[in-house]
């Protein structure tokens, strides 16, 4: 992936959601360049405000990994994540960005394979689509 | 570059006598004897660089109930916000409500190249006219019912109303489908570099579709149009109006006539429409034309009408709450089953204070005008609900 590819930002669960990534960085696994990680304590910590931060901030998608459904540290599960998370994806909808650049994955623990897995279609789905940020001159 | 020497000469500053008018009919300062305009004021004209930013600009809820009150109408709230953009330049962090989404929305909707999809609630059989000379101005209400959807507010329902009503008595309209926000919130708390690029856009969709008239149902909206749009380059072509301007006229001449409803209802006054446009008596001349509506005025009313308890989305805390607490109270106080009033965000900051109080808030129901005149809307089929 060139340089100047677009950012996605990973919100990562501290728990099932960052073991994945730290597991795929073990395993010598690679994934786009362009992702950056943000480490939450939980999903039910990241709300709408933060997601379009993000895009304000000029990212071209927005990934929240998290633990599979029954999993939590906090027994809270997709309570509050999967509010904000339609609540974010219907806000990209009207602003025309495209509710696409948002996902919501639960994986299993240490799964650094399907991570990179899921980030790479991810990534390669964001560059097919209109920047969402046009490259300035 | 902030300028503290034409913040004081733009808002009349120096005239303050150190009455304390101000502080006594300040909401804010009943609830929080920290809060002072005077002082504000005060602190700042005699500050020194070394001195610590003064962390109550950030409670005032721009209601100018201050301005109201003073005998030389020194604008104290635009002070306010000079002190805000002053801060923000030094590096202050808002706390912005609801995670900052409606800051970043905002700040989203300012990308020139940006293509919104936000007419997919335009009921089909609102009429729309080909040209663009008059628009109705939508402003953020499809945001604010994703964003504070948990809270149960639908502010579309009040512009669908004031469609409807505009459709009735056949004023011709269209609307934009990339309009975007006004920007009076980032104004109002300091992010002036962030207003500008929304009017800019704003603007520039106006000239490139010959807009000559807008109307708007946000008292928000309208101001800004009216008081800030026209001071920018370009600003003071366009006419502005508020959709209870050109409703109650035709009321009184006879050439509209509302429906039936028969409840007790009280008109809450949204500060920006009462006491910054001066809009007091039109949207009571529509109440009185429902018939069977049993309007009463609540203690505070008109000029004198309590805050819904609002801030820009910064800073909403206990004393925010104890103002929109006392407002329902005083819809309570005179009986009323319904609380009128024309701002989606009056509707949203008092509706919030009832779904988030103790159960003992009182539990008056909260409706935009617009959408509680169309509802009465007499002939079959037509009122919407």
């Amino acid at each position: 992936m060139s340089r100047s590819a677009a950012h996605l930002v990973v919100f990562a669960c501290n728990w099932d959601g960052l073991t994945c990534i730290e597991a795929a960085a073990q395993a010598g696994l690679s994934y786009p360049a362009s992702v950056r990680v943000v480490r939450v304590s939980c999903l039910s910590r990241v709300h709408q405000g933060l997601i379009l931060k993000a895009f304000e901030l000029g990212a071209a998608g927005v990934m929240l990994l998290g633990c599979k459904p029954g999993n939590c540290q906090f027994d809270v599960d997709a309570r509050y994540i999967a509010g904000e998370y339609e609540k974010a994806r219907m806000l990209l909808r009207l602003l025309g960005l495209g509710e696409e650049r948002l996902v919501l994955c639960h994986m299993a623990r240490s799964d650094g394979s399907g991570f990179v897995k899921q980030v790479a279609t991810f990534a390669q789905e964001i560059e097919q689509m209109q920047p969402a940020v046009p490259a300035r001159a | 570059m902030f300028d503290i020497e034409r913040e004081i000469s733009d808002t009349k500053i120096r005239l303050c006598l150190d009455c304390g008018k101000c502080t006594v009919v300040c909401p804010i300062a009943q609830h929080d004897s920290e809060f002072n305009p005077r002082l504000i004021v005060q602190r700042r004209l005699t500050q020194n660089s070394s001195n610590p930013q003064d962390e109550t600009i950030w409670e005032c809820l721009s209601c100018y109930m201050c301005v109201e009150r003073c005998n030389y109408r020194v604008k104290f709230p635009e002070f306010i916000h000079g002190l805000r953009a002053e801060a923000l330049a030094e590096g202050a962090q808002l706390q912005c409500t609801r995670g900052g989404a409606l800051q970043a929305l905002q700040h989203l909707m300012a990308r020139e190249e940006l293509q919104q999809d936000r007419l997919n609630w335009l009921p089909q059989d609102i009429e729309l006219t080909e040209q663009y000379d008059t628009i109705f101005f939508v402003g953020c209400a499809p945001y604010f019912d994703i964003v504070f959807s948990d809270l149960e507010v639908n502010t579309l329902k009040g512009v669908e109303g004031a469609l409807r009503l505009l459709n009735r008595v056949q004023v011709p309209f269209n609307i934009l489908a990339n309009e975007r926000c006004c920007g009076r919130d980032l104004l109002l708390q300091g992010d002036r570099e962030g207003f500008l690029a929304l009017a800019r856009v704003n603007m520039e969709e106006f000239e490139r579709r010959g807009v000559k008239k807008i109307i708007t149902n946000c008292p928000e909206c309208h101001y800004t149009f009216k008081a800030d749009y026209a001071k920018l380059p370009g600003g003071t072509a366009i006419e502005v109006a508020h959709l209870t301007e050109v409703i109650a006229p035709l009321l009184q001449s006879g050439e509209l006539s509302l429906g039936e409803l028969e409840k007790r209802a009280t008109y809450h006054d949204p500060c920006t429409l009462g006491r910054c446009s001066r809009i007091f008596d039109e949207p009571r001349h529509i109440l009185a034309a429902v018939a069977g509506l049993d309007v009463v005025e609540m203690e505070q009313s008109r000029e004198k009408a309590l805050c819904c308890g609002a801030s820009p989305w910064v800073y909403c805390g206990a004393v925010n709450r104890e103002v929109q607490e006392q407002r329902l109270a005083q819809a309570e106080a005179v009986g009323a089953d319904i609380l009128v009033t024309s701002c989606p965000k009056c509707q949203i900051h008092l509706r919030c204070c009832q779904k988030s109080g103790d159960g003992t808030v009182p539990r008056v129901e909260i409706q935009d005008l617009a959408y509680l005149a169309a509802r009465s809307l007499d002939s079959g089929g037509e009122a919407i609900d």
